[in-house]
Parts: C-alpha cells; structure tokens; sequence
C-alpha cells in the first residue's frame, strides 16, 4: 500500500473560499475562465480570492490540459499523475490517476503505477513519458536532448513533446498551490 | 527590453512598474531562451498560441502588475527572486535580480520573513505547509486574496522552470 490511491479525495483549503452568491464581478469573469465543471469547486472558489492571478492561470490550465490536437488527454493526464506522486499531492495524484483511468480505460496500468510505484512494468511508449515527466519535476536543469530520444523512438511529434512540456510544467504549478492553500482529506 | 521602473511612488508608497506599450509585449521565455521569431521553435509555440500569451499574462499578473494590492512590487520581486534562486535556473535568476534592484527590496522585519519563509516552503516542500503556516501570513496582516497571490506568485515560478528546462532540451535536440 501507499498513500495515493484513485479513489476520491477530499481537498479542506486553509483560507476562506469565494462564496458564489456573494462573488464580485471580477471574482465571477475570472472563475469564468476555468473549465466549466470546476467553477464551483472549493479549489477554484478558494483561488478567487485574488482574481488577477486566476483569470490568467486559469486559462492557461484550459489550455495546457484541453488544447485539441498535439498529445492525446489520457498521455498529458498520465504525465499530470506522474508529476503529482513524485511532488506528494495526493488529492491531485487521485483526480489525474482517474482522468487517466476513463480516458485510456486502462485502469491496471494506473493502479500499478500507484500502488508499485514509477518504475512498474510498461509501454514504452508510457514508460517514454513517465520517466520524462519524473526527470523534469525532479531534476530540471539536468534535462537535455538526450532525455527525449526515447520520446521520439516512441513517437511524440514536436507539438506532442511541446504538451508534454507544458502539462509537465502545469503541475510544477498545481502541486504546489494544491498542498500549500489546503489539504488532502482521505476517503 | 521594454520593462522601465518609474520612481514616482504608487499608492503604497513602493516602486512600480509600466510596460512600454509601444512594442510588443514581452515574452519571458523567449527572451530568456534566446528563440529567434521565425524559428522552428517559434513557429510550434504559436501553434499553442493561448499558452504562450497566457504564461506571460500570469507572470505580468503576478510579478510585473501595477495594480499590486496588498502585496507590493517590492514584496512580489524578493519572493520571485528567493524562488528563482533555490529553484536554480541561471536565466531566470538573472532576470528576477534586474527586477528586485530596479524596484528595491521590501522593507526588513517580521512581514517580510514571514513572507519569504512561506515562500521557500512551498516552493522546497509543499507537502509540509500546514495550517501554522497560513495562520502565520495572516498574523502578518495578509489578507486571503494576499495570501493567494503569494501562493500563485511563488507557485508560478517553478513552472517557469520546467518550462524553461523542457524548451531547452529541445533547443538542444535541433541543434545536434
């Protein structure tokens, strides 16, 4: 057993959330730019206390997770998991394990990354992204050309690697204001 | 580079800062990257043209906005700084030190040490912040919108840096 786990987990923020009916308009415009089915979560009403800030970061995640084309969801949802066990957020590990899960169905595949670890068993086109997506978050400026051989071998285009990149880097981002302005809550 | 300091206080009494607007707006990465325009690799980041013009809109949001709020310039440029410096991405790092002198440091006591201590947990060890922690900026007189600058503010800079390592490596690749 570890501690990540598919199942749903709870997020408690540790400031004060938005409340939707006493929202200012910037708070609204700004909630606005998030992906529709998150607008009303906790996580993204606690990020509207600064409006500023989550118009922008908001629709940069948009982006980075749901810009059509380029690397398939289900790869840029596995590297978001990947990213997550290794940086310890359990709540975002648990929502991207499962997004991975739906999209591939390949619900096996994700149950062992989580309860064996990084180094379990897989394609190589999946074992290409993970251990990109471990290097990346744990060691970025020893990234080189070298680490994306085995990307290209597994076949990522220029616009694939270039999402890669950039879910890679979303949850650089995510991780962080995930455990900082709250908590994971078990099932 | 088109980011000019201006010693005229704004209304907290701090530094800011104005965009000459008559160029086109600054791209960080870019710049710090050296990407020729009209480069392969210019031309694949326009094909995720939100990204790029959002990336640059959170960092002027974050660290460059003229509307600071309750978190000032000076406050927004030594925690940007602090993060870039134990994040370790030399480019980065360069560019955060221009900022911090051109807009000078925060005043010394307990708010900043507070802030920057808050700043070097999220960005080292996320997964230890705890209530203590926010409890503590609040002592400092932050309010929750300051609090969640703060956190977008040093929470950003790491995906900086990922960034910047990932488009890097594929700098690298084209010219081998």
């Amino acid at each position: 057993m570890t501690r990540f786990t598919m199942q749903e987990v709870g997020w408690e923020p540790r400031i004060p959330p938005v409340e939707a009916e006493s929202a200012t308009p910037e708070q609204l415009a700004a909630l606005e730019a998030c992906p529709p089915a998150q607008r009303r979560s906790t996580y993204f009403l606690t990020l509207a206390q600064d409006p500023a800030s989550l118009g922008e970061r908001g629709a940069l995640f948009n982006s980075v997770m749901y810009a059509p084309r380029g690397l398939p969801r289900a790869e840029r949802e596995l590297a978001t998991a990947v990213v997550s066990i290794v940086n310890g957020c359990v709540y975002c590990t648990s929502v991207h394990a499962r997004r991975f899960a739906e999209l591939s169905k390949e619900v096996e595949v994700m149950e062992r990354l989580l309860e064996a670890g990084l180094e379990t068993e897989l394609s190589p086109r999946r074992r290409a992204i993970v251990d990109f997506a471990a290097k990346l978050t744990r060691e970025p400026e020893a990234v080189g050309a070298a680490d994306l051989t085995p990307l290209r071998e597994a076949g990522l285009d220029d616009l694939d690697l270039l999402d890669l990149i950039h879910s890679i880097a979303m949850f650089a981002n995510a991780n962080r204001l995930m455990q900082s302005l709250g908590r994971s809550v078990m099932p | 580079m088109a980011l000019k300091a201006f010693a005229t206080p704004g209304p907290l009494g701090d530094g800011w800062l104005e965009w000459d607007y008559g160029m086109a707006e600054d791209d960080l990465v870019e710049r710090l990257l050296g990407i020729e325009p009209g480069s392969p690799l210019a031309a694949l980041r326009l094909q995720r043209e939100a990204i790029r013009q959002h990336a640059q809109g959170a960092w002027r949001e974050l660290v460059l906005t003229q509307v600071p709020g309750g978190v000032s310039s000076r406050e927004r440029a030594a925690i940007a700084l602090a993060v870039a410096r134990q994040q370790g991405n030399a480019a980065l790092l360069a560019e955060c030190e221009a900022l911090a002198a051109q807009v000078g440091a925060p005043p010394e006591g307990a708010r900043t040490e507070v802030l920057l201590r808050y700043a070097a947990m999220v960005a080292e060890a996320p997964e230890r912040c705890g209530q203590a922690d926010i409890d503590a900026l609040v002592a400092a007189g932050m309010s929750s919108q300051d609090i969640v600058a703060v956190t977008q503010l040093v929470a950003f800079i790491p995906f900086q840096v990922t960034l910047l390592a990932g488009l890097r490596a594929m700098q690298e690749e084209a010219r081998a």
